[in-house]
């Protein structure tokens, strides 16, 4: 699994469009909590607590970040009129009005990630490499709001046929992969993997399967979850009363390729996918711990690292108390390293909290400049568990050739 | 008349909606396929919009013929003719 | 590198549910098509599809609760059931975490999706059923079955549309080419459902009474349900156990047209095949049979036979559609189409084209099993697969030398 590299990135989310952004508000609210509260290490873990490595405290969690007003983005009344969202999104000052007037929000924020992650590599995409550069890309069930929409059509309409043709592509769930290769032109492998929390680190698993299987020299791996109603009531009804977290969303898209990658696949190596494993295990409980512990275990066996040297947990968790993966996860590595959970910046992003999580690991500056390891690890409701070990490399934006 | 008709500005802005065009980009005689790159799902759209904005049911099977504004106007006349 | 063989079938279809009832409905050329009792259908001009009344997921689920999952799972579920039943396998002779399971499909849970936006009409967002939500992410697909066989390997849901069995059994078969995994469950499952029903009447896709591929008056799909899963192993655990070996799989290819979100392509079609053959090592003159998507829609099966017609020259093998049959059951209908590919290898006989009567100058050369299923020995199975968003997947089948 490992020999994969990421050549460059981007996100659509509520920090606003592209790395830049990312990297921003990252700074800004990571600088103040480092400012008041550094290195708090909550440890109500296990008794796998030993050493605290070396650089502990890095990325250092910011308590959540305020989500805005979003009820600009729904006609239909919204259990509360916040939420973390990129509002004043405009898919038609990215890409146009031609062939984007009928994407849905989930497809917009990730054709256009899919834009910038390829600009933010230097790939340029021709007839001589289109073949060879696929996409796959993590949701929950694609875009909840036009399956129901189409559907609320049947219902209320006076014919039930009388729904929108052009709409129709939109409630399947491979729409937004398909719209990205049919705006850059990607004839690779294409696909869609549904596994909601850990749809990102699938994907990612299913990108890196294809790369070290020779069916593309390099793919667009990323994740994407739209606000919409149908989201936030979700979050809303199935959530603990009292306590729900905000909905969010975002999309974030990676460019990964092969170690010994073509001259096209991009300058940079940004970080390596060490790797990548997944499990299964429901009922919640011990044993279903065991199947993510058992994930990491085998993740840092195959990543050839040793785990005391893994200096984050990516995780995620959103409710506060929720240590259902980091506790597991330090069970496995026998330490207990920082935390950094995206939904204290980024709400509750379903699919993209994976890919949000790569991306905010990948924009925090290190307090030395050392190659450093993170470990990202999925959970959900169900009993699906997913674990993924990455070395980021200092000085992301220089190249290696 | 097609010229003061309220209705030919009116599909004009149907069309150039579902074509993705600005209304003044769109000819009364350009091709919607040739000249557009509309596609079969689009025409059907033009359709349905047209169905329920003026309430005439234009069939499927005229599709075919329908690959301009003016076609579009005309057939919207035409099927129109007695419903006042 | 590990050979993969196919030792366990799962058929839950309108022909019939379990290996022997599905061999006979694909030898008697049987219908499956019946007036849809799943929905209101009274307001469509439309009113069949191949639905699955004789379903009685309580008579097949040992493990899991048939309420708490939704229909498309239940499919799933059950089809792995019945596959694991037929391949004699004990699962406790596998290693934890060394058999795993992937699903495709197109609309997920469609059923309750619909079901909770029918709550919405009723009694707006606050009123969707949170147990209900809980059942909508198409990732239970696949849990349904992890679940249902008590398996803590991989569960992975590919939501590819209508090709996304032939994804499914593609991954698997790389997670136990390259020893991820020893044994694997792969194919797909989808429901009838009003929104897809409209949508493709709205298309000018759905036909009234009978499907008819590669018939000259050919005029659209029906839509149908139920689940298709595969059991795959390596060939060398399956010598291991002594097991009933049906046929090995070659080899699979996918690609992507990246031009038009549905309508098919025939260059980039041709190239799929092209993979697929690269990919399983063998020659198109070493193909017996290909296994159709063949929809019945005048657009798919004029393009898919130019495909086939590009690739194999004048040496074009028999090539049928079993949609005929079952009507158009997305995301489970390349698990079908290598059930009885399979069958097809295993058995000696090719599935007809049903209720096909007028040929079609056009497609001239393509011999489609006209109505009749045909007894002849077959060594090597093409099945294509080919979805919305572009999503080509074709898998090859053979038998084991």
């Amino acid at each position: 699994m490992s020999g994969v590299v990421i050549t460059g990135w981007s996100t659509t989310s509520p920090a606003g469009v592209g790395r830049a952004a990312l990297v921003d508000r990252l700074a800004t609210v990571v600088g103040a909590a480092a400012a008041g509260t550094a290195a708090t290490g909550d440890s109500p873990l296990v008794g796998a607590a030993t050493a605290v490595p070396d650089g502990a405290g890095w990325p250092v969690e910011p308590p959540p970040a305020d989500p805005v007003e979003v009820t600009a983005l729904s006609d239909e009344p919204l259990p509360t009129p916040t939420g973390h969202a990129l509002v004043d999104f405009d898919v038609r000052a990215h890409l146009g009005r031609k062939g984007t007037s009928f994407y849905d929000r989930a497809t917009a924020l990730a054709v256009v990630a899919c834009g910038d992650a390829l600009r933010d590599a230097a790939v340029e995409v021709d007839d001589t490499n289109r073949s060879r550069l696929g996409v796959v890309l993590g949701t929950s069930l694609g875009s909840f709001r036009s399956t129901s929409d189409y559907t609320r059509e049947t219902l209320v309409q006076d014919k039930p046929y009388l729904v929108n043709p052009v709409l129709f592509p939109n409630t399947v769930m491979n729409c937004a992969a398909g719209q990205a290769a049919i705006r850059y032109g990607l004839r690779g492998v294409n696909a869609t993997v549904a596994t909601g929390p850990l749809a990102f680190l699938d994907a990612l698993r299913y990108g890196t399967n294809a790369i070290a299987r020779g069916y593309v020299d390099a793919m667009l791996v990323g994740a994407v979850e739209e606000f919409s109603p149908h989201r936030a009531w979700t979050t809303w009804l199935t959530g603990q009363p009292g306590r729900s977290i905000p909905t969010g969303e975002a999309a974030a898209v990676f460019l990964l390729t092969r170690a010994d990658r073509p001259d096209w696949a991009g300058p940079r190596r940004e970080a390596e996918v060490l790797a990548l494993t997944t499990g299964y295990g429901p009922g919640g409980g011990p044993a279903a711990d065991q199947a993510l512990t058992g994930c990491v275990t085998r993740a840092v066996r195959r990543a050839g690292v040793d785990p005391a040297d893994i200096s984050c947990v990516l995780t995620g968790e959103t409710d506060p108390d929720d240590t259902d993966e980091y506790a597991p996860a330090c069970a496995a590595l026998g330490h207990v390293p920082a935390r950094m959970r995206v939904s204290r910046l980024f709400g509750r992003c379903d699919a993209a909290t994976g890919g949000l999580a790569l991306a905010t690991f990948l924009a925090s500056e290190p307090p030395e400049p050392t190659p450093r390891l993170a470990l990202l690890t999925g959970r959900s409701p169900d009993g699906g568990t997913a674990a993924a070990i990455v070395r980021g490399w200092p000085g992301a934006g220089a190249s290696d050739r | 008349m097609t010229q003061t008709d309220p209705r030919m500005a009116e599909l004009r802005d149907i069309v150039a909606e579902v074509l993705e065009l600005e209304p003044e980009e769109l000819t009364e005689t350009g091709d919607f396929a040739e000249d557009y790159q509309a596609d079969s799902l689009r025409a059907i759209e033009i359709l349905a919009r047209i169905d329920k904005k003026f309430k005439i049911e234009i069939p499927q099977s005229e599709l075919p013929q329908l690959n301009n504004l003016k076609a579009v106007y005309d057939a919207v006349v035409r099927h129109s003719a007695g419903q006042v | 590198m590990h050979r993969v063989v196919v030792t366990g079938l799962g058929p839950v279809s309108s022909i019939g549910i379990g290996v022997s009832a599905f061999t006979d409905g694909l030898r008697e050329g049987r219908s499956g098509i019946s007036p849809i009792s799943s929905f209101d259908a009274s307001g469509f001009p439309h009113r069949n599809a191949g639905e699955v009344p004789g379903f009685r997921p309580e008579t097949l689920l040992r493990r899991i609760e048939a309420a708490r999952w939704g229909r498309s799972g239940q499919f799933a579920a059950a089809a792995a059931r019945l596959a694991l039943a037929d391949s004699g396998l004990d699962p406790a002779t596998v290693a934890a975490g060394r058999a795993g399971v992937v699903v495709g499909t197109t609309s997920g849970e469609s059923v309750v999706v619909e079901a909770v936006t029918a709550q919405q009409v009723e009694a707006g967002f606050g009123g969707m059923d949170p147990d209900l939500l809980g059942q909508v992410p198409a990732g239970r697909l696949a849990h349904a079955v992890s679940t249902e066989l008590d398996l803590a390997g991989e569960s992975l849901t590919l939501a590819t549309a209508c090709s996304a069995s032939n994804y499914a059994i593609g991954y698997a078969y790389d997670m136990l080419v390259t020893g991820e995994a020893e044994v694997m469950f792969a194919g797909g499952a989808d429901s009838v459902c009003r929104w897809a029903h409209a949508g493709f009447f709205r298309l000018g896709a759905l036909t009234a009474d009978a499907c008819s591929p590669f018939d000259r008056n050919r005029s659209g799909i029906l839509t149908g349900e139920g689940g298709a899963i595969l059991m795959l192993e390596t060939l060398d655990h399956a010598r291991a156990r002594g097991a009933r070996i049906y046929a090995e799989v070659l080899g699979y290819g996918v690609n992507c047209d990246a031009s038009h979100p549905v309508a098919p392509d025939r260059a980039s079609i041709a190239n799929c095949m092209r993979a697929a053959h690269r990919n399983a090592s063998i020659k198109p003159e070493d193909v017996d049979y290909i296994c159709a998507h063949g929809t019945g829609t005048p657009a798919n099966d004029s393009v898919e036979a130019q495909a086939i017609f590009d690739v194999f020259g004048d040496r074009v093998p028999p090539v049928s559609s079993i949609k005929s049959m079952m009507g158009h059951t997305m995301g489970a209908a390349s698990g079908f189409g290598a059930i009885a590919g399979t069958l097809a290898i295993a058995h000696g006989f090719l599935p007809p084209t049903i209720n096909w009567s007028t040929p079609d100058p056009a497609l001239a050369g393509l011999d489609p099993v006209p109505n009749t299923a045909r007894e002849t020995g077959v060594r090597v199975v093409q099945n294509n697969g080919f979805a919305f968003g572009g999503n080509n997947a074709i898998v090859l089948i053979g038998a084991v030398e």
